[in-house]
């Protein structure tokens, strides 16, 4: 890779030395002060793009759900979490943290009430073709293990620590 | 250092671990839950005389919540023995980071309990954790990213 620099914000391959992208034409300047990256896995991460982490469609449900009807969707469809959304957009999203913290043990009491008033508001999203680590970074500071991702102006998709485990375990150390 | 030798190589104990926080079999799951909540945590290990014999995290919650909205609230009153996971995966203090990762993404686990050789819980390795401990081995390749993708600084800050 001596030679080669890789653009942090769109990963696009540059010739060393150049001062702006050739891509997004965002400067280079930062990262070229700073050591390139030292491992393949490392590079991977920045090079892959988060639709490699096979992003599935979110379970969405309206603000007016009742949230009993919410919990037994988490429940069937084994997932973590559901995004509230009404005409295309994205309101909150509801995960099993909110039930623990928010429910506990009223859950029986608050079960007619909607997921609107549970859910957490101001979701962290990212693109499709955002690079992973960006993801990683994301969750490390607010301590999300769902990230929605938007494809086209849309939310498209929703990737979980899960999946990211298991982009490791199959790409990054399955030889180990 | 390279990380992926460090996957290999590193032992789960340079990853941050949790206090465990710990109950008696014979609690009642609404206190449980409600320690839970206080602590901001989403498992517990039920132990009897310092030997751990389950598990019960937000998963098992969720769907007692689920079930509790048809049935009512009488199903938080039994002990925390009757709805835990018994034996769960548990891993060693000399397990590799990269062991850890197999064996999270394979059972599907977001928490696995670190145990001595008496069986003892000695701390929780969670996803967070893992997550944390790859962020701060790409220290800059993580930390000198923009907040947001789009908003890259297009010139260099500073004289």
């Amino acid at each position: 890779m001596d030679g080669r620099v890789i653009c942090p914000h769109c990963s696009t391959w540059n010739i060393a030395g150049v001062d702006t992208c050739a891509q997004c034409h965002q400067s280079l300047a930062d990262v070229q002060l700073t050591r390139k990256p030292m491992s393949r896995v490392e590079e991977n991460l920045l090079r892959d793009r988060l639709r490699a982490l096979g992003p599935v469609p979110p379970v969405v449900v309206g603000p007016e759900t009742p949230v009993c009807e919410v919990l037994d969707r988490l429940v069937t469809e084994k997932i973590g979490c559901v995004l509230v959304m009404e005409d295309d957009q994205l309101l909150g999203i509801f995960s099993e943290r909110d039930a623990l913290l928010k429910l506990n043990a009223d859950a029986a009491q608050l079960a007619t009430r909607p997921v609107s008033e549970f859910m957490t508001p101001s979701v962290e999203t990212l693109e499709f073709d955002d690079s992973i680590v960006f993801a990683l970074h994301k969750m490390d500071l607010g301590g999300f293990r769902h990230i929605p991702l938007y494809r086209d102006g849309k939310v498209a998709g929703i990737v979980s620590i899960r999946d990211f485990f298991r982009y490791m375990v199959d790409d990054l150390i399955a030889t180990t | 250092m390279d990380v992926e030798l460090s996957l290999t190589t590193q032992l789960i104990h340079e990853a941050p671990i949790a206090e465990p926080l710990i109950v008696g079999p014979d609690e009642p799951v609404r206190d449980v839950l409600r320690r839970l909540q206080e602590l901001r945590t989403g498992s517990v290990l039920v132990c009897r005389d310092d030997r751990m014999v389950g598990i019960f995290t937000e998963r098992d919650a969720l769907q007692l919540m689920a079930r509790a909205c048809r049935e009512g609230e009488s199903l938080f009153d039994g002990p925390i023995e009757e709805v835990m996971v018994t034996s769960p995966v548990t891993l060693t203090q000399d397990a590799s980071i990269a062991s850890a990762i197999r064996k999270m993404s394979e059972g599907g686990y977001r928490r696995l309990p670190v145990v001595d050789a008496q069986g003892r819980p000695q701390g929780m390795l969670t996803v967070s954790g893992i997550v944390h401990f790859l962020v701060e081995h790409f220290p800059e390749t993580v930390y000198n990213l923009p907040p947001d993708p789009k908003l890259a600084p297009q010139e260099r800050e500073g004289a």
